[in-house]
C-alpha cells in the first residue's frame, strides 16, 4: 500500500470494478467510484438496480465476485462486517435490527462500547447521539415498543454512537412521517460537520435531492451516470431509467 | 411489517448510571429482594439441624449455582443447551479420576475438570456455529447422549455403568467430610461466586456484547461484535463453572456413574430453574432453585406412598403456568409487581 500520494490520504472510499453475481443475475457489474472526506452522497435507482446489493458489498455484509473496495488505508474487499465497523465504517439496516431486550439507552450505548470501555463511560455519548437524532425523551423506553420511525432514528443513533467517518444510511427515510423526514434530513446534513462522510441509499427522492451534495444513478446493476442532483434528474437516460424510453423523448 | 410482541422481560431500568440499590431486582445491580433472599440462604445455611433438610439445602444451592452457571449460555448469549450436563460429568469425572489414580486433591482436580469443559463447550460451539435455535438445542442434547455412552463404555477409564466410588474417609485434602457442614459452606460459596461473576457480567462491556450477540446477531457484527468469539467465550465460561458444580457433587454423594450423572434429566433442570427463575438474570436462576428444589424433593417425599409418579405431574403443571404467566419468570414478576405497586403509590 505505499506510494500513496495527497489526493489519495482524502479519500474515504475507493470502489474499483465492484460486481457481484447470484446465480445468472449480475446485480451489481462493474461499479467504480469513490468519495472524498465531507461529501454527502446519494445512491439513487429505480427497484431492482443493485442499491441494496453495492450497500451490502460496501458494508462487508457479502463479498464480491470481483473488484476491489478500499476505505481509507485499508482493503475491506474480503472483511467481515465487524471488522470493518472497527475500522470506522458504520452502517444502518433497512429493516431495523435493535437489540430487542435492551433499552432504547442501552441499544445505543451498546456502540460506544468499543471506545469508551465502560457502560458509564459509555453513556455519556450514547445520550449525545440519542439528543441529536432526537430520540433522547425515549431513553428508558424498551425498543419493542417503538415505532417504524423511531426504530429507524435508533438505527442512525446506533450507527453514530460508534463514532464512524463513514456513515452507511439504507433507505432511513422509509416509513418516516412528514415531519420526522424533515428532522432526519437536518441530521443528514449536520453529518459533515460532526465529522462523518455519508454514503446513503434511498427511495424518497424529495429528500436525498434536497441534502445530498452529489448521486450516484445505478440501473440494472451498473452505474449509468453521477453528479449534481440537479444535473442527474435532467439526465435523459435517468428518466429512461425510472419511466421508461418514451418519457426520456418527450421530456 | 411484523406485529411486535412486547416481551415482558424487557424491563427497561438498568445499572449503567452506576451503582446503586432498588427494591426490585433489575439487571446489572443488587437489589434489595435479592439481598434479603441471599442472606435467608446464608441465615438458613447457618441455622438448619434436620440432616433431610441440609440435605436438601445442599442441593438447592448446589443447583442454583450450577444453574446460574448454565444461564451465562443460555440466558445471556442464547444459547440454550440441552447437553449441560455432560460438561457436569465432566467435571466429576476428572476430579475423581485425578483423585483415585493420582491422588491428586479434588481441590486442585476441580480446575482440570473446568479447563476440560471448556475446551469441550467452545467445540461443541465451533461445530455447531452454523445451527441456531431448535438445531442447535437438539445437537446439544445429542452431544450429552455421546457423552455419556462415551462415558458407558471407555470402562478403563470410567469404570462403565458400574460407577467410581471415592472412599468415605474423612480427610480435608480428598475433600471429604464427616458431617455435612463443610458440604454447606462449600455449595454456598459456589453459588455466591457465580451469582457475583453474573452480576458483573451484567454489569460489564462483555455481559452486554452478549446481550447484543443474543438479540440481534447482525446487528451486533454492525457494531463491530464478533458474534463467534461471544458464543464460543461464554459457552465455555459456561463449562467451565458447570464442571466445578460437577465435583462438588461428587465429593458430596461419593459416587458416580454415566446414568445418573451425564443425564438429560439433569441438563434439563438447569434449563427449566432458568426458566421459571428469570431466564437472563443473575436472580432469576437462585430463585429458580429456591423453588424447584425443595419443592420437587418434598413432593416426590410426601407422595412417595400414596401416589409415587404425582410429583411429575405437580411438577408439570407448575412450569406449564409459569410459562404461561410469568414468560419473565420469577425474577420478573417480582419487578414487574414492584413496578406496579410504585405506579399506583404515586398516581
Amino acid at each position: 500500500m505505499g506510494g500513496a500520494d495527497k489526493k489519495e490520504d482524502q479519500l474515504m472510499l475507493w470502489v474499483e470494478g465492484v460486481s457481484r453475481q447470484f446465480n445468472a443475475l449480475w446485480a451489481v457489474r462493474d461499479v467504480s467510484f469513490s468519495i472524498e472526506a465531507g461529501e454527502i452522497v446519494g445512491i439513487i435507482g429505480p427497484n431492482g438496480a443493485g442499491k441494496s446489493t453495492l450497500f451490502n458489498l460496501i458494508a462487508a455484509a457479502i463479498r464480491p465476485t470481483s473488484g476491489d473496495i478500499r476505505f481509507l488505508d485499508h482493503t475491506i474487499t474480503r472483511a467481515k462486517p465487524y471488522q470493518v465497523s472497527r475500522l470506522g465504517l458504520a452502517r444502518t439496516f433497512q429493516i431495523p435490527k435493535p437489540f430487542r431486550q435492551l433499552s432504547v439507552r442501552e441499544n445505543v450505548m451498546l456502540s460506544a462500547l468499543r471506545r469508551h470501555r465502560t457502560p458509564h463511560r459509555a453513556n455519556r455519548l450514547a445520550g449525545e447521539t440519542m439528543e441529536f437524532v432526537g430520540i433522547d425523551h425515549l431513553a428508558d423506553t424498551s425498543v419493542a415498543s417503538l415505532t417504524v420511525g423511531l426504530l429507524k432514528k435508533l438505527e442512525v443513533a446506533r450507527a453514530l454512537a460508534t463514532e464512524p467517518s463513514l456513515l452507511l444510511l439504507d433507505e432511513v427515510m422509509a416509513g418516516l412521517t412528514p415531519p420526522e423526514v424533515r428532522e432526519m434530513m437536518a441530521a443528514i446534513a449536520a453529518l459533515p460537520s460532526r465529522g462523518v462522510t455519508v454514503l446513503w441509499v434511498e427511495h424518497v427522492m424529495m429528500a436525498i435531492m434536497n441534502v445530498a451534495q452529489r448521486l450516484l444513478v445505478l440501473h440494472r446493476g451498473q452505474l449509468i451516470t453521477q453528479g449534481k442532483p440537479a444535473e442527474v434528474s435532467k439526465d435523459p437516460a435517468v428518466i429512461a431509467a425510472y419511466l421508461g424510453e418514451k418519457y426520456a423523448a418527450r421530456s | 411489517m411484523a406485529v411486535q410482541v412486547t416481551q415482558a422481560g424487557a424491563d427497561t431500568k438498568t445499572g449503567v448510571s452506576g451503582w446503586s440499590l432498588s427494591i426490585a431486582p433489575r439487571r446489572g445491580a443488587l437489589s434489595v429482594v435479592e439481598v434479603i433472599v441471599l442472606a435467608a440462604c446464608i441465615a438458613a445455611a447457618l441455622t438448619m439441624t434436620n440432616r433431610h433438610g441440609v440435605d436438601i439445602m445442599i442441593r438447592t444451592f448446589l443447583w442454583a449455582g450450577l444453574a446460574l452457571a448454565w444461564n451465562i449460555a443460555g440466558g445471556y448469549v442464547g444459547l440454550i443447551s440441552f447437553g449441560h450436563a455432560a460438561f457436569f460429568g465432566i467435571g466429576a469425572y476428572t476430579s475423581t479420576i485425578l483423585l483415585l489414580s493420582y491422588g491428586i486433591s479434588p481441590g486442585i482436580g476441580l480446575f482440570g475438570g473446568a479447563l476440560l469443559a471448556a475446551a469441550a463447550g467452545a467445540l461443541l460451539t465451533v461445530v455447531c456455529a452454523r445451527l441456531r435455535g431448535p438445531f442447535f438445542i437438539l445437537s446439544t442434547l445429542a452431544a450429552g447422549e455421546v457423552t455419556r455412552i462415551a462415558a458407558l463404555n471407555w470402562r478403563s477409564l470410567t469404570g462403565g455403568a458400574e460407577g467410581l466410588e471415592i472412599p468415605a474417609i474423612s480427610s480435608a485434602t480428598d475433600m471429604v467430610f464427616a458431617t455435612q457442614w463443610p458440604y454447606v459452606g462449600l455449595v454456598l460459596s459456589y453459588m455466591l461466586l457465580v451469582f457475583a461473576l453474573s452480576v458483573w457480567i451484567e454489569r460489564s462491556r462483555y455481559g452486554y456484547y452478549l446481550f447484543a450477540t443474543r438479540d440481534n446477531e447482525d446487528g451486533a457484527s454492525a457494531i463491530g461484535i464478533n458474534p463467534g468469539v461471544m458464543r464460543v467465550s461464554a459457552m465455555a465460561l459456561s463449562a467451565a463453572l458447570t464442571a466445578i458444580g460437577g465435583t462438588l457433587f461428587v465429593q458430596y454423594f461419593l459416587y458416580l456413574d454415566p446414568t445418573h450423572i451425564i443425564s438429560p434429566d439433569i441438563s434439563f433442570e438447569f434449563a427449566l430453574i432458568c426458566a421459571i427463575g428469570g431466564l437472563g438474570t443473575a436472580s432469576g436462576p437462585v430463585f429458580g432453585a429456591l423453588i424447584i428444589v425443595p419443592a420437587s424433593e418434598l413432593l416426590r417425599g410426601w407422595l412417595s406412598q400414596s401416589a409415587s409418579g404425582l410429583y411429575l405431574v405437580l411438577y408439570g403443571l407448575v412450569v406449564i403456568l409459569v410459562i404461561l404467566y410469568f414468560p419473565s419468570g420469577i425474577s420478573g414478576a417480582i419487578a414487574r409487581g414492584w413496578a406496579a405497586l410504585t405506579k399506583k403509590k404515586t398516581s
